[in-house]
């Protein structure tokens, strides 16, 4: 039933289906009342020519009587129509030559009085005339099937003899056949056109539908201020895009809560944390070195700036989320930065192999402590997962307008099913969340949301196992023609 | 040095103080901002510190004032609330340097250094501590006359400890300060930069410029006078 899923499909389908069943309900009805009628007028026509053949006559009236029936019944001499009389001893004054011997005037009876006028009143009793004239008896018309066709068949009983009528009903069942023709050609046109139309009609409404999707794939984080406009949409759909533009709105206020939320608590806790750094940092230089009380001093000095490195983080987060990380842009040269941070791996990782090729001048527009953040962030990741006697490869160039940084290392391989989730917020590789590897998860995030502040992106790449690869993209600088940057700068 | 401090806070003013103090400045202090520009006004001073979220006039207001009325004295900003915005703001009104909270005084000492040699010109840009001289402008460390290689960070590292010597730096301050803020703390990046340093510039083994405090950090060795 998968072709079913489609709501148009389905809709186009089921009109079709009852206006067909309709259809051909009201055509198969109409078909029969009409063969009925033509029938039934036959039946009259039967009856009136029965009622003229009261006087029994010679052979070649019978043959004229017969010839005049073509005309009465208005068919042309291709309906056959046969005659056969008999008087009431049994002796056959007339038959047609095609009277069909297997016809059975048996099932005719029982012959009913024929009322030709209304019942006589009582005071007319004594008339003569009915008293003299008998009324001639009509027999039931049937429909009988013989081996050379169909016929009505239907009979008169007279005082001295009686005649029975068979007309052939191949006429009126060509004229039905005609009609069933029309109707099968014209059904299946307008079921055609009632398909054509449902699905017309349904795809017109989806269009509503499909402006609301396209609205709906709009909505990010950065564009909860979006609303679907109503405009000229149908009443029907009103009702939908309301509710869904005051879910948006709901939705854009608590995310904005919570983003605030989030800003003012990380601002408020850089008050007291500020106090209790400056106290720590002061007492720690008032206090006898190297006592037990200076080393703790320096250990909580330790907690209070990972706790304002979070603050920090946080902030930034939020802000971005915001959408309001603003850069304080110059020019960087990520070459440069990238090669200062090589003496960090040196003096971090001596034992780790490092190869590099950096692409000296890659320059970039961004702001300087944040590009540096992100940097220091990957390398120290590729440290920190790093296997023991690994290596460390960083490539840095320009492709197209864009500069890139890989930073590829050797490492145990990240499970597919946390690839998706290195960038989410305190996410760590390690699930215990031990501090065996330090960071607080909130690095790779925030470089990556830096990254894209800078309208760049950042990556996990696709590596063979055993090794991890993140790639930075920043838009390049644009390339200033011949000279231009120079005077331009001095 | 003479340099004016403008913090609503009385805490982190407490601390900030007496930091500066025992660095020796001279600190005048005030905790709103009204206050606070007219003494920019009035005194010539060496450097302001302004916390932007003041009471009377805020510090961008102050800074913003001082620059338009033509007065160049080197100003830090101590930001808090949306940093980055304050930050950009700050700077591209004429501040010299910004500081976000929470922030170590000795950092701050550094900063205030940093902007009064560089509007002051080569004044201050030669430390000397026993055999050791240290030039900042043209980055050169000499040793009895001798020059020593040393790395960036190397430099940044010796430079920061040789200015308070005797002076106890944790690691993550020292981290800080030559690294940066987010770079992974517990590492023994600092031990091993400190080592080679001690390689580069000490006379003999055991007898080390560079002290290290157990369980603490290092601190550079105050000569007695």
């Amino acid at each position: 039933m998968v072709g079913l899923r489609s709501f148009r499909l389905r809709i186009a389908l089921l009109s079709a289906t009852l206006a067909g069943s309709t259809l051909v309900g009201f055509a198969g009805i109409s078909w029969w009342l009409i063969y009925d009628a033509k029938v039934s007028r036959l039946d009259a026509e039967l009856e009136t020519q029965l009622l003229m053949a009261v006087r029994p006559r010679v052979q070649t009236n019978w043959q004229a009587y017969e010839t005049s029936l073509h005309f009465a019944f208005g068919s042309n001499s291709q309906t056959p129509i046969t005659i056969k009389a008999e008087s009431n001893n049994g002796e056959i004054l007339y038959q047609s030559s095609e009277w069909s011997g297997d016809l059975n005037l048996k099932s005719l009876l029982p012959f009913r009085p024929y009322q030709l006028l209304p019942p006589v009143p009582t005071f007319n009793k004594k008339s003569p005339i009915s008293r003299r004239i008998q009324p001639p008896k009509l027999s039931q018309f049937t429909t009988q099937h013989t081996k050379n066709g169909i016929w009505r068949v239907g009979a008169i009983a007279f005082p001295r003899h009686s005649v029975a009528i068979a007309v052939s009903l191949n006429g009126i069942d060509r004229e039905m056949a005609t009609i069933r023709n029309v109707f099968l050609i014209s059904i299946p046109i307008l079921l055609l056109l009632v398909l054509g139309g449902a699905w017309g009609l349904s795809g017109s409404t989806l269009c509503s539908i499909q402006q609301l999707t396209a609205a709906i794939a709009q909505v990010t984080v950065k564009g909860l201020d979006r609303r679907v406009p109503i405009g000229a949409t149908d009443v029907e759909f009103l009702e939908l895009i309301q509710v869904f533009n005051q879910m948006l709105e709901r939705l854009e206020r608590s995310f904005k809560q919570a983003s605030r939320f989030s800003a003012d608590a990380a601002h408020e806790l850089k008050t007291p944390l500020a106090i209790l750094q400056g106290e720590l940092e002061r007492t720690l230089q008032q206090v006898e070195a190297e006592s037990d009380v200076q080393q703790s001093l320096s250990s909580l000095l330790d907690e209070v700036r990972r706790l304002s490195g979070i603050v920090r983080k946080l902030l930034l987060l939020s802000l971005a989320d915001a959408g309001q990380m603003s850069l304080h842009r110059v020019e960087v040269d990520l070459s440069d930065l990238l090669n200062e941070m090589l003496e960090d791996i040196e003096l971090l990782a001596p034992h780790l192999e490092v190869q590099t090729e950096i692409l000296p001048g890659l320059k970039v527009q961004g702001d300087r402590d944040l590009l540096v953040q992100v940097l220091q962030n990957l390398i120290g990741n590729a440290i920190k997962y790093n296997l023991p006697d690994g290596w460390i490869e960083i490539n840095a160039y320009r492709q197209a307008n864009v500069v890139l940084v890989t930073i590829t290392n050797s490492s145990k391989d990240i499970p597919e099913s946390d690839r998706d989730r290195v960038f989410d917020r305190f996410h760590r590789g390690d699930p215990a969340r031990t501090r065996k590897v330090e960071g607080t998860g909130l690095g790779l995030s925030l470089a990556r949301e830096i990254a894209r502040a800078h309208k760049g992106e950042l990556t996990l790449d696709p590596t063979p196992s055993g090794q991890t690869a993140f790639t930075l993209t920043l838009p390049s600088e644009v390339i200033p023609r011949h000279g231009v940057s120079s005077i331009g700068a001095s | 040095m003479h340099v004016l401090f403008v913090e609503d806070e009385v805490k982190i003013a407490n601390f900030v103080r007496t930091g500066l103090k025992e660095q020796g400045f001279v600190v005048d202090y005030c905790d709103n901002g009204n206050e606070g520009y007219v003494r920019a006004t009035e005194n010539q001073y060496d450097a302001i510190v302004l916390d932007i979220m003041v009471p009377g006039k805020d510090g961008l207001t102050i800074l913003k004032s001082l620059r338009l009325a033509g007065n160049n004295v080197p100003v830090i900003l101590l930001t808090a609330r949306n940093e980055l915005d304050d930050r950009i703001v700050g700077l591209n009104l004429g501040a010299d340097d910004y500081l976000a909270k929470p922030f170590f005084v000795e950092e701050l000492v550094a900063r205030i250094h940093a902007v009064v040699r560089r509007t002051s010109g080569d004044r201050q840009n030669l430390l000397c501590l026993g055999p050791i001289k240290l030039d900042r402008i043209a980055r050169e460390v000499t040793c009895n006359d001798i020059t020593v290689e040393l790395t960036t960070r190397e430099f940044n590292l010796l430079e920061y400890l040789m200015r308070s010597p005797g002076r106890v730096f944790t690691r993550t301050q020292i981290l800080e300060h030559v690294w940066g803020y987010d770079f992974n703390p517990n590492t023994n990046v600092v031990d091993v930069c400190i080592q080679r340093i001690r390689k580069k510039i000490d006379p003999v083994e055991g007898s080390s410029w560079i002290e290290s405090v157990r369980g603490v950090g290092y601190r550079f060795r105050k000569l007695e006078s």
